[in-house]
């Protein structure tokens, strides 16, 4: 009896030891890797914005640096802002309204590259306010007065939606936001909790083949060719470590222009780290990855952000961009 | 009777064949709500839609990869949830002053949701697996705890006092009255705390980004995969049925010697 009892703890002990040890083991391999090679890490959300630096690490670009890469997908771009000043990650990726807000909180942040942009394509870009196929609203100036959802609340959904309703000739401020989940806002629109929804790939190609329309592509009236995000980092790591940022930089770059140049390789590399299916892989609007980033774009964005009282002061650009 | 009874048929009220007519009726009712257009298949996709979504995530290295992780979360926040718990437990339930200090600190801290850590964890660890194990073992630590503060209290003053006429020294007295007597509660104690331990383990893995299957319902949420999505959750159900039924299996095979146990048998 006893000895049965004593086994049975004993193996399960070791069955726990046992599986843990696999990760040692990971581990273990992972750091006779070191060397010469930086370890980067690089918060990103699972979105199709990243598929660059996905790709890039597929293609080599960044080990050829000795840059040893290694993703981690937060929930949110307000989640990885402070996971880069505390370090967590060397490098982050965010929408530029999200960067101004920090910047504007003297959070010591700076871009390094581009992240992603706009088609520039009425209609046809990876961004849009959606709404039910059967939506009394036709055009953006109908969504003044209207519940509008948006993934985050003060941020770059809101005022670019709201630039476009002005662009319209409708009145921006009546305009009710309110904050769900991508991934939630079809339901919401099917059950009339909201009247339009404010949406990026793939939940715009899910809306749409769902029996949505759009009524307005809200990066495409923002500005031509619209920086929507970017890789940044800390002040601090860009002054301690420029080579490292320097040759990340200069990975990011090549694998934005690969992305840029390879729609199908994008298409692609989406199944490594989304689970998008294949028939919305290859239906959905891909964004533009250009390596410039479009200043005055951004500074378009920060104009209409003090407009709509998303920054506190208005951010210093200066500091901010590369 | 007793003979009569045992040559009997299978009965149908048996509790398994009951358990496996109610999944199968969920498995059913799940099936015919977006079948029959009460429900839009694109937020709950048929029982059929799941499954077929189930067999391509089963034939993919990445969903073995992630449930290779959160078992691991799991099984090793158990662990030192159970060892803390019943270190704790018996430390503070053999001293009536302690038990007296730490009553409305144990009652106040046990309601604290776990998920009200994750900030705390993120600053701490950021998406690794010590994310997980922080909410885990506060959470199991608690179920595993109270029981055997339970158990402790449950001693029959006769035999502790028995064990202290013939000058059993204070470790004899825990091996041979105290650890015997507490055993049940500390079983309860491990089945809670393992199940806690599951539901954290995907939590965190949900709302931090830890590597696991909570992760990937994030990012098949994120994907628009909603069958995917919706087979991912069920595995997680699978593994809470699963880890039931190892604890309630382990606990009547450790336990076989116990009126608690024994008890179930007819006479």
């Amino acid at each position: 009896m006893r000895r049965r009892l004593l086994a049975g703890m004993v193996a399960v002990a070791l069955a726990g030891t046992l599986t843990a040890c696999g990760t040692s083991s990971d581990s273990d391999s992972a750091g006779g890797d070191s060397g010469s090679v930086d370890k980067v890490k690089v918060g990103v959300i699972p979105i199709i914005d990243v598929a660059p630096i996905y790709l890039g690490q597929k293609q080599g670009f960044f080990s050829k640096r000795n840059i040893e890469l290694t993703m981690e997908a937060g929930q949110g771009g307000a989640a990885i802002v402070p996971g880069v000043v505390s370090g967590q990650f060397q490098f982050g990726f965010s929408n530029w309204t999200s960067l101004m807000i920090a910047q504007s909180k003297n959070v010591p942040i700076k871009a390094v590259a581009a992240g992603v942009s706009s088609t520039g394509v009425q209609g046809k870009d990876f961004g849009a306010v959606v709404v039910k196929g059967d939506s009394p609203i036709k055009t953006a100036a109908d969504l003044a007065g209207k519940k509008i959802s948006v993934n985050t609340l003060k941020n770059i959904g809101d005022t670019i939606t709201r630039q476009s309703v002005r662009k319209a000739g409708g009145d921006p401020s009546k305009i009710e936001f309110v904050e769900m989940p991508f991934p939630n806002m079809p339901a919401a629109l099917d059950g009339g909790q909201v009247d339009a929804a404010w949406v990026v790939e793939p939940t715009l190609t899910a809306v749409k083949a769902a029996g949505g329309r759009e009524v307005a592509s809200t990066f495409v009236d923002a500005a031509p060719d619209l920086s929507v995000a970017a890789y940044f980092a800390s002040t601090e790591l860009i002054g301690k470590n420029p080579d490292l940022v320097k040759r990340f930089t200069e990975a990011i770059n090549e694998s934005l222009a690969y992305a840029d140049a390879n729609p199908e390789a994008v298409r692609t590399v989406l199944a490594d780290y989304t689970k998008i299916d294949e028939k919305n892989r290859a239906a959905l609007i891909l964004p533009k990855w250009p390596v410039a980033i479009n200043e005055a774009s951004v500074q378009t964005l920060a104009t209409l952000g003090v407009e709509d009282g998303i920054f506190a002061e208005a951010p210093d650009l200066e500091k901010l961009l590369p | 009777m007793t003979s009569a009874r045992r040559r009997s048929p299978a009965r149908l009220d048996h509790p398994a064949l009951l358990g496996v007519a109610g999944l199968a009726g969920l498995l059913l009712i799940v099936q015919l709500l977006p079948t029959l257009g009460l429900v839009d298949d694109r937020f709950l996709p048929p029982t059929s839609a799941i499954v077929s979504a189930l067999a391509d995530e089963a034939g993919t290295g990445q969903f073995w990869i992630s449930l290779k992780d959160t078992l691991v979360a799991w099984g090793w926040g158990l662990l030192i949830a159970v060892s803390a718990g019943v270190l704790a437990g018996f430390g503070i339930g053999s001293v009536p002053l302690l038990r007296n200090l730490t009553a409305s600190t144990v009652e106040f801290l046990r309601p604290i949701p776990s998920v009200a850590l994750i900030p705390l964890a993120v600053l701490l660890y950021g998406t690794e697996i010590g994310s997980s194990l922080l909410l885990i073992c506060y959470a199991a630590f608690w179920q595993v705890l109270v029981q055997v503060l339970y158990g402790v209290a449950d001693v029959d003053p006769v035999a502790y006092e028995t064990a202290r006429s013939y000058r059993f020294s204070a470790a004899a007295r825990v091996r041979h009255v105290l650890w015997p007597t507490a055993l049940p509660y500390v079983f309860t104690g491990v089945r809670l705390a393992a199940s806690v331990a599951l539901i954290l383990a995907i939590t965190a893995e949900l709302v931090i980004g830890s590597p696991g299957l909570g992760k990937d319902i994030a990012v098949a949420q994120a994907s628009e995969a909603v069958p995917t999505m919706y087979a991912l959750i069920v595995v997680t159900g699978i593994l809470g049925v699963l880890i039931n039924l190892l604890a309630r299996t382990g606990e009547r095979r450790l336990l076989a010697w116990h009126q608690s146990v024994r008890g179930e048998v007819p006479a």
